[in-house]
């Protein structure tokens, strides 16, 4: 399963917390999509995923939307 | 202090080079962000390192950590949200804990006006020149007064620093000027000068001729500032210093303040690897160190730069500034006997800049607008414009 986390708009360290909270109630197969509009999430939810070992940063990715506005992707799940 | 849970960019600049105070910084970046720019004061401070991400994984073991390293902190972030999240906790905890409001963007930002020429010079005439320290970022730019008129040189996009000082000072700003097309930050020289309604002068040579906003400017060319009843008040002599980058240009003020731009430092010059090309850039460097107009200074011409590396820097009254004659005898650069000598040092001590440069100098070549959003991620972290030889090359 797939769940996605709509962290656009939110300042750190929102983004965090909230995929933090999120990855709690997912089970060990699920994934987390985190949409975020801070560019600093990149390396945040990279050394966040370094720092701690319960978490896997699948992949992150970079899109624009329709108002040409950065969305910076992140794909978590947990490790059990 | 509005506030004793925050703390603003100015107030921490006073405490920290106004009055030399080392209050203990605990910096919640990530570690990369935070070994690549940080809080830096005019006495080395204590830092310690938590990224915010702990306080929310383990409050209690991260909070722990802090309070065993010492119970007093300045909190500090990119942009002062996530510092405001942990010291909220380490206040909770019992510890004095202060917020930097707007973090290292807002840092970056300050701009802190000095007065260069205060109580040294015969002021009858009423001129000033002022030095805006963007000490965050190392960057230094110049207000100069005279008979009701300004002249700015090296502008950043802060607009709102230049056009506030001069009005506050009673002043009209009737000339803008740029040193050369700088890589490390954005220009606001030809903004300032459009909203001023006063010409902006880059020199030829930089690429910038190309922009009907931008006039160029020969070496040689005498400026004027406050001329009253056929008298200038203050001169301002173009001199190209070409090697930094290919049109550099320095600016002496009243025949004793250089405004070196990038090509002299108080503890160096400027890296003349910048535009790929250093051999050619370097061979030219050389010889405008050596030979012509800039190599015929007298030692007492005092050099204003555009950068400062490190805040030691900076003098007591917080200006950065150096009789060129010291430069000369100190700068182990300086000392390099030959050109071919020179320019190989140079080579070796290529290295390569932050990649955010190119896109620094293309949108400075450009009248195209850069969003503020962009134009403060691209500006992040501390100049790099300075030449640094391998340590076994210096003396």
């Amino acid at each position: 399963m797939e769940k996605t986390l709509d962290a656009r708009g939110l300042k750190c360290p929102m983004p965090i917390a909230k995929a933090k909270k999120e990855l709690e109630s997912l089970g060990a197969e699920d994934v987390l999509k985190v949409l975020a509009t801070d560019k600093g999430s990149v390396l945040d939810m990279q050394g966040w995923a370094k720092a701690n070992k319960r978490i896997n940063l699948i992949k992150q990715e970079t899109e624009t939307d329709e108002s040409g506005r950065e969305i910076y992707i992140h794909y978590l799940a947990r490790l059990s | 202090m509005a506030d004793s849970t925050e703390i603003t960019p100015r107030e921490l600049f006073e405490r920290l080079v106004t009055r030399g105070e080392a209050p203990p910084i605990l910096d919640v970046r990530n570690e990369d962000e935070f070994a690549a720019w940080k809080i830096e004061g005019t006495r080395p401070l204590a830092y310690l390192n938590v990224p915010y991400f702990g306080f929310i994984d383990e409050p209690e073991q991260s909070t722990e950590r802090v309070a065993q390293a010492g119970d007093t902190w300045i909190g500090v972030c990119a942009k002062g949200d996530s510092s405001a999240f942990v010291t909220e906790i380490l206040r909770e905890h019992g510890m004095r804990a202060v917020n930097l409001l707007g973090g290292m963007a807002a840092w970056g930002n300050l701009h802190v006006p000095v007065r260069v020429d205060d109580r040294r010079v015969d002021d009858t005439r009423g001129s000033e020149l002022w030095q805006i320290n963007r000490y965050g970022k190392g960057c230094l730019s110049y207000v100069i007064l005279a008979g009701g008129q300004a002249i700015v040189v090296d502008a950043s996009r802060h607009l709102d620093v230049y056009e506030t000082f001069v009005r506050e000072r009673g002043a009209t700003l009737v000339q803008v000027l740029d040193t050369h097309v700088h890589a490390d930050h954005l220009s606001g020289g030809a903004d300032l000068a459009r909203r001023a309604g006063a010409p902006f002068f880059v020199a030829a040579g930089e690429g910038v001729e190309l922009r009907r906003d931008v006039r160029p400017l020969a070496d040689g060319t005498e400026l004027t500032l406050g001329a009253r009843d056929g008298a200038a008040a203050v001169t301002v002599r173009v001199i190209a210093t070409p090697g930094h980058t290919p049109g550099s240009t320095c600016y002496l003020v009243d025949g004793r303040w250089l405004l070196s731009g990038d090509t002299l430092f108080v503890s160096g010059i400027g890296r003349p690897d910048l535009g790929g090309q250093v051999e050619a850039w370097g061979g030219a460097l050389f010889r405008t160190l050596h030979h012509g107009p800039l190599g015929r200074l007298p030692d007492d011409v005092v050099v204003l730069p555009a950068h400062f590396a490190l805040p030691a820097e900076l003098d007591r009254r917080g200006v950065v500034e150096r009789r060129l004659g010291d430069i000369r005898v100190a700068s182990p650069e300086m000392q390099l006997p030959t050109e071919a000598a020179f320019v190989e040092a140079m080579r070796r001590a290529v290295k390569a800049p932050p990649e955010v440069y190119g896109k620094i100098v293309a949108a400075n070549l450009s009248p195209a607008e850069v969003p503020a959003e962009q134009a403060s991620e691209w500006e992040l972290g501390k100049n790099q414009c300075a030449a640094s030889l391998p340590a076994g090359a210096r003396g």
